[in-house]
């Protein structure tokens, strides 16, 4: 199969009413084919594990790439230099190698995103004033969150909405005014951002003396992660913190889990209770494991996130992350990345001598 | 039943609180007790076993405490000792190390600290052991007498069993009063020898104190710090260095911090005669209480050019392991533990580009090096690089940025080659060389990171050579 007939696939796949197993389960395996004949890194690394499209017969067999292995391998189907777009992990770690996904694309990543942030997001509206905190995209160009944050505000914003993040920080009075004026006019408002932006507005807002009640309808969406950019926030503490800011109900600030490793994202239905369920839309699978033997853990016991993003077609679809959630019901929970045991011998454990040869 | 770890002399154990340690496994555990002790309590301890030391400890004859040391051991060697029976149950449980594997290795650890064992501890520091006992004529003239610290505080660290035993025993030889703090992670080993101790010889049972705290609680901590003359701590250089920040002015602290071990085999050993057991040794050391322990190589260099290369040594590694993990399986990880494991195992493939072999279950991996990375971490719990290498004289260079953390070498080669390795490696900061296979089992005297355990520990008061002909003028057959 070539490119056009798998992007014409998907975006008939993403638009249909999610379907049962069978449909996943095939496109799922026609992917596994088309990365397996086209993306030379990702067929030595299946074939190690003794997965071909011969043996492989259900999409839970397909090999889980690593995050890790998208700092070193160029796992792509289109030639590297002829990616339309290569988004990055912001990663400090491993001497400044940052994971990377090339794009030969960006259709599906964006028919994805428009999809499920409608139906998660927008619930309903067309369209809303949205306040972004985060750089955009030409100050970002490798960043999918910034990608994905400009989607939102094109495909989903009115004419009044903005970016409020500068290269000084937050433009404080452009929030405040924009805040104001949303109180003043009973509009909406959405404000949308990383985690570690929207406790710096708190912050802020809060050194000023001033708190909003945004108008009904209002929500926030929150992209995770404090990266060490702010002080971190236990989940409770941070949506407390968000709806006696902005007056908007824990329930309407909605999470959000994405990575540069996927090109769908996950998003629970607000936070009035901590933690919340996430899940992901119909042309994703996840599922919790053991990541050394790669087995399912039985739902309710912590486990490690594998998911099954078919959108991330050109790239591979089934990443193991590095990410520690338990299964429920209707998704799962996340319960934020793993960290390694603490040594419990007397033999230095992997930081510690790290740590020793960097003296 | 209700384990109740600890050894407190002098304080009513029913008018304590006793806090519940958990070290449940799927639906069983044992059930531990340790005492919730407050800095009071620690005075009172440190006073008591401080006292008793004065009164008792110090004026007994070495010989004595040998025997009564050798008394207790005895005991734990033996299968049927109810003592030795509950270590064969519960530290297993405790520690999640295979049953089989803590059974024998209690056994070899132990008979480490039979009395001819405790006498060469004893004669490795001190030519003349009696001068524990009095005063000794020195070689450069006049006498020396050894003392202890009148009281000894260690705070150990880790799950290893028996690992307190070391220290316990050094406190004791030099008659201190000793008072100790058990890790979390393994809180029983200490206090039983105490109790058995208690049994045997109770006199000397009044000297020593067993102790918990929660780690980071620093108002016991303190007290016990402050009360002691000397400290021995135990654990990583973080806690360490947390610990030597809080000493009180004007007192010693020892410090036996992580440490790092590896193993070298020379082209000679790579002989299709002789492979398969240097792997199995090699096998040994790594799975030995699952790589926890601070002799257990992390790194395994082996030298190109015998007549196997250092690939088909890497398989064989890898089927030793796994035989090995047939025998004696491995702890089960929690989920941190097995993220960290495939965290490194990938790392190890996709930054470093080695060449991985585990089995299916994490029971093992041997990541294989054939260029590239050197000296790194593994991620213990039976991991292990194999790296090749042209030379193993270019290894002391390699490990020689990790200096403060080296520690035992496990070497196969010929004599030759052993004793020159030994000069350059000892240069680069190793303080143990061993023979593949007794990496993990120092033996008794042994210099534990290089230091002398028992001669560190006291302090000679010396009567100058010149003392004894000027009192002899006043003796009352002076003429």
């Amino acid at each position: 199969m070539t490119h056009e007939p798998v992007v014409f696939r998907l975006l008939e796949f993403i638009a249909a009413e999610p379907s049962g197993d069978d449909a996943f389960n095939g496109l799922a395996l026609t992917l596994f084919a088309y990365q397996f004949q086209n993306n030379a890194p990702f067929a030595k690394f299946a074939r190690s594990r003794g997965k071909t499209p011969h043996t492989v017969r259900h999409w839970s067999d397909i090999p889980a790439v690593p995050i890790n292995a998208f700092k070193t391998l160029d796992l792509t189907c289109c030639p590297p230099q002829k990616a339309a777009a290569i988004f990055m992990t912001s990663g400090t770690t491993q001497a400044g190698r940052r994971g990377k996904s090339h794009h030969a694309a960006l259709d599906v990543y964006d028919a994805s995103m428009r999809h499920n942030f409608s139906r998660c997001f927008m619930r309903g509206d067309d369209r809303l004033t949205m306040g972004i905190l985060f750089p955009d995209p030409a100050t970002l160009p490798n960043s999918s969150l910034a990608h994905y944050l400009d989607l939102a505000i094109c495909g989903f914003g009115t004419g009044q909405s903005d970016w409020l993040l500068g290269p000084d920080g937050i433009d404080l009075p452009r929030l405040v005014r924009a805040l104001d004026q949303a109180e003043t006019t009973g509009q909406p408002y959405a404000l949308l951002g990383a985690s570690f932006s929207l406790v710096h507005a708190m912050d802020a807002l809060q050194a000023m003396g001033r708190r909003f009640c945004l108008p009904p309808g209002s929500r926030i969406l929150d992209t995770g992660g404090f990266k060490g950019q702010s002080r971190e926030l236990e989940p409770d503490a941070f949506y407390d913190a968000l709806e006696h800011t902005f007056g908007v109900p824990r329930a309407s600030c909605i999470g959000m889990y994405g990575m540069t490793e996927l090109s769908s994202q996950f998003y629970d239905d607000g936070n009035a209770v901590c933690p919340s369920v996430k899940s992901g839309p119909h042309w994703v699978r996840s599922r919790v494991v053991n990541p050394v033997t790669g087995a399912r853990v039985p739902k309710g016991e912590r486990g490690v996130l594998v998911h099954t993003d078919l959108a991330h077609y050109n790239i591979v679809t089934s990443i193991l992350t590095e990410d520690a959630a338990i299964e429920v019901d209707d998704g799962f929970l996340l319960l934020g990345r793993v960290t390694g045991g603490d040594a419990v011998g007397c033999s230095v454990a992997v930081d510690e001598f790290l740590r020793a040869a960097a003296v | 039943m209700l384990e109740r770890a600890c050894h407190l002399p002098g304080l009513d154990p029913d008018a304590l609180d006793w806090h519940r340690l958990s070290f449940a496994r799927g639906d069983t555990g044992p059930d531990i007790a340790v005492p919730v002790l407050g800095p009071g309590d620690i005075d009172r301890l440190a006073a008591h076993v401080r006292d008793n030391a004065a009164a008792r400890l110090r004026a007994m004859p070495v010989a004595r405490i040998v025997e009564a040391i050798d008394a207790v051991i005895v005991r734990l060697l033996d299968r049927q000792d109810p003592y030795r029976r509950k270590m064969e149950q519960m530290l297993p449980a405790v520690t999640g190390y295979d049953p089989e594997m803590v059974r024998l290795g209690l056994t070899r650890y132990l008979m480490t600290f039979r009395k001819p064992e405790l006498l060469r501890f004893l004669a490795e520091d001190f030519p003349n052991p009696a001068i524990l006992d009095g005063f000794q004529p020195l070689p450069k003239g006049g006498y020396g007498k050894a003392f202890g610290p009148p009281l000894l505080a260690h705070i150990w660290a880790g799950n290893v069993p028996g690992l307190p035993l070391w220290s316990m025993v050094c406190g004791l030889l030099v008659k201190s009063g000793t008072i100790g703090k058990v890790s979390s992670a393994e809180p029983l080993f200490a206090g039983w020898f105490a109790q058995v101790l208690a049994e045997v010889a109770p006199d000397l049972a009044e000297c020593l104190a067993v102790v918990w705290w929660q780690g980071g609680e620093s108002a016991p901590e303190q007290a016990m710090l402050g009360a002691a003359d000397l400290t021995l701590a135990y654990g990583s250089n973080t806690s360490l260095a947390a610990i030597a920040g809080r000493m009180p002015p004007g007192k010693r602290l020892l410090r036996f911090g992580h440490k790092v071990s590896f193993a070298m085999i020379a082209a000679v050993a790579l002989d299709p005669a002789k492979v398969a057991d240097t792997a199995r040794r090699a096998a040994r050391d790594i799975a030995r209480y699952d790589q926890q322990g601070c002799f257990a190589p992390h790194v395994v260099f082996v030298e190109r050019g015998g007549r196997l290369c250092p690939r088909s040594f890497a398989r064989y590694l890898a089927r030793a392991l796994d035989a090995f993990g047939h025998r004696f399986p491995a702890r089960a990880l929690t989920m941190a533990e097995t993220a960290s494991f495939a965290a490194w195992c990938q790392q190890e493939e996709f930054t470093h580009d080695a060449e991985v072999m585990g089995d299916a279950h994490g029971g093992w991996t041997v990541s294989f090096h054939n260029a590239g990375q050197g000296f790194g971490p593994s991620c213990l719990n039976r991991s292990v690089k194999v790296v090749a290498v042209d030379d193993l004289a270019n290894v002391p260079g390699l490990v020689a940025p990790f200096r403060a953390l080296l520690q035992t070498v496990g070497i196969a080669a010929s004599p030759d080659e052993l004793f020159r390795l030994a000069g350059l490696l000892g240069d680069a900061g190793v303080t143990r060389i061993a023979a593949l296979g007794d990496m993990t089992t120092p033996e008794a005297g042994w210099h534990h990171d290089g230091r002398c355990n028992l001669s560190d520990l006291v302090q000679i008061t010396e009567i100058d050579a010149r003392a004894p002909p000027a009192a002899d003028k006043l003796a009352f057959y002076d003429d």
